[in-house]
């Protein structure tokens, strides 16, 4: 029994087509974000299983009851804004139980529902002030304690961290992560396009690509095994490297300089490489499998990250673990160990090719 | 010795225009301006506690004899106090409707999409065109169809037409400019469309009904043509502004009434204006901003 089930879902504003068949099955109680560069439709398909769009064709049911036709104040779900829309002219306390007192819950279980709101994000000493009194923090929690009191069976979250600073977002994402917890069985529908949040958030994330799924997983299982080359160049960061690989001799494979590598395993023709920057290895040059300068180098403290001009003009970036002082403009080796990836020419990913080991 | 060192310093220069001086100069030419302004008023109430024939000895503008029969005569004989109870009722009463319904369409304007808006705005800023002159007529005629014609409720409703199209597009552009957001919030929350714009909507639009409800107030108060058509046939419903009129006789101009009863006519705007003018001058500035 799905907490939220999308079938075949299509969205169009004219003949437009902005979501194409839509596939996603929510479990209750899962944390599912939905994560894609803009403009992929993760907010529209948001909008549409709240009920402010309309569905063009396919279903959404919600509870394993088709909603497509039900007012989005009748489907279970509340939402969170981006602009977190509060009412500028009501308190905390009013904008928090608007909904309820509108809809004749009795005055006293409104302020009973609001107290409960308002402990659990503690924001209790705040209730009587004005969103415009508040900081951008203060006024998410606000937000997100609106969708509380309606004691939804889904939230739905849209970019809810995008308006605040850098360091807020951070600590406002562990509160999420907190409150999923804490309302047990309350099913999470979140949307970024910063795949640092999918990545900590998640149970399960979903990545769009102009209007399709392209990949539906665990977090790390999205990471190990991305599908293709969006999602593997999507989830992480930095960005896999992608290198181009041309057939060489029987079993190996060339670089764009000549460099050979041998694969073991089938499955396919591999046109492209990926590898992440943790998985490249300093080695003496003359034992390397990519050479080429440092171009620049970003020290972050515990890891510092190369950025490697190849000799064939490619930048490839490698981590190294912080303090290993690697200098821009020094030439240097790396060798490919650890996990790669292997996709074929349009992109797809190739299971059951490994490396082999590497020569010069 | 120091003056003369700053003054010889490169780049300065010896100002004769300090801001503070600027200053002085403008108060100055602004209190002239406000002077040239001011008088007719400052007659009109100097007049108003003088006698007729005092009026035209030219006294000067303090009254030799000052006294209120001038007042007096005019509230009781000329029946300005009940003139002035018509102008309340009228002036009430077209705000009243005119702010409810000027929102309500301007909400509906500015937040819709629906067949046909374009050409409802386009009618509507066309009519901003026509001089009241020539709508006087066909207003007059609808009144008498509607059985209104003699009567003040009629002068209520003619009256609310006056700048109703203005204060539909103030409510227009500030409620087009709203986040969908808030709406949308409302949506999921469960609110309808008529409760959304009751609860949400109109609170936030305050700077536009006040400024709706100060420039309704000063046209209903001051508008003279349409009360002067309508109450033609029966003085009781007539307006300050008509009465005020009615003191030009045959034969005989009663300068010293007509001034006491201009002075009571003006004085509530006046007072109105002290107390609103801090929110009239936002809701302006809030409009052209919004």
């Amino acid at each position: 029994m799905p907490g939220v089930s999308l079938k075949n879902v299509k969205k169009r504003y004219g003949t437009t087509e902005v979501i194409r068949g839509v596939d996603i099955d929510i479990e209750p109680g899962e944390f599912c974000v939905f994560v894609g560069p803009s403009g992929c439709g993760k907010s529209t398909l948001l909008r549409m299983i709240a009920g402010l769009e309309e569905i063009s064709d396919g279903e959404i049911s919600i509870d394993d009851q088709r909603v497509n036709e039900i007012d989005p104040s009748r489907r279970g779900v509340a939402m969170v804004f981006q602009t977190y829309a509060l009412y500028p002219h009501m308190t905390v306390e009013q904008n928090m139980g608007f909904g309820l007192r509108m809809n004749g819950v009795p005055r006293a279980e409104v302020a009973a529902r609001v107290a409960t709101a308002a402990k659990i994000l503690q924001i209790e000493e705040l209730v009587s002030r004005k969103p415009r009194q508040l900081s951008g923090g203060q006024r998410q929690r606000v937000a997100i304690g609106r969708a509380i009191v309606r004691n939804p069976q889904v939230f739905l979250f849209d970019e809810p961290l995008s308006n605040l600073d850098a360091e807020l977002r951070v600590a406002t994402r562990v509160e999420i992560a907190k409150l999923h917890r804490e309302l047990a069985g309350a099913t999470m529908v979140y949307v970024t396009h910063d795949q640092v949040e999918a990545m900590t958030l998640a149970d399960k994330i979903v990545v769009l690509r102009a209007g399709r799924v392209e990949q539906v997983g665990a977090p790390m299982d999205l990471y190990q095994s991305p599908a293709n080359t969006f999602v593997a160049g999507f989830i992480g960061s930095p960005k896999m490297n992608f290198l181009e690989l041309a057939p060489a001799s029987e079993g190996q494979h060339a670089l764009k300089d000549g460099t050979t590598i041998t694969l073991a395993g089938a499955g396919g023709e591999p046109s492209t490489l990926g590898i992440r920057a943790d998985q490249l290895r300093r080695v003496a040059p003359d034992a390397a499998d990519i050479v080429g300068e440092v171009s620049v180098v970003e020290r972050l403290g515990d890891s510092e990250f190369a950025y490697v001009r190849t000799r064939w003009g490619q930048e490839v970036i490698a981590r190294f673990e912080g303090g290993a002082n690697i200098a821009a403009g020094e030439p240097i080796g790396l060798a490919l160990s650890g996990r790669t990836h292997f996709f074929d020419r349009d992109g797809k990913a190739i299971t059951g090719l490994s490396l082999a080991g590497s020569n010069q | 010795m120091a003056v003369d060192a700053l003054a010889s310093a490169p780049g300065s220069r010896r100002v004769w225009i300090t801001p503070g001086r600027r200053m002085w100069i403008v108060s100055v030419v602004l209190a002239l301006i406000c002077c040239v302004w001011v008088y007719p008023l400052v007659w009109m109430f100097s007049a108003s506690l003088k006698s007729n024939g005092e009026i035209f000895g030219n006294t000067g503008l303090i009254p030799a004899q000052p006294s209120f029969d001038n007042y007096v005569r005019a509230w009781n004989e000329a029946h300005i106090s009940d003139y002035f109870f018509n102008t309340l009722f009228v002036t009430v009463g077209s705000v009243v409707i005119v702010t409810i319904a000027s929102a309500m369409m301007g909400y509906v304007l500015g937040r819709r999409r629906f067949p046909g808006r374009a050409i409802i705005f386009g009618l509507l800023v066309f009519t901003l065109f026509v001089p009241q002159g020539y709508t006087i007529i066909p207003v007059f005629e609808l009144l008498s169809m509607l059985g209104l014609s003699q009567s003040l409720w009629g002068l209520v409703l003619a009256t609310s037409g006056g700048s109703f199209v203005i204060f539909v597009l103030l409510f227009a552009g500030y409620f087009s400019q709203m986040p969908n957001e808030l709406e949308e919030a409302a949506k999921m929350d469960g609110v309808g469309f008529v409760r959304t714009f009751i609860f949400v909507m109109l609170p936030l639009s305050r700077p536009i009904i006040v400024t709706v409800v100060v420039m309704q107030t000063l046209y209903a108060w001051n508008d003279f043509l349409l009360p002067l058509v309508v109450t033609l046939a029966n003085p009781a419903i007539r307006t300050l502004s008509v009465g005020v009129y009615a003191f030009r006789g045959e034969n005989f101009v009663d300068w010293g009434g007509m001034t006491a009863a201009s002075t009571i006519t003006i004085l509530p705007i006046v007072i109105l204006f002290l107390l609103l003018q801090r929110y009239f001058i936002d809701g302006l500035a809030g409009a052209v901003k919004g």
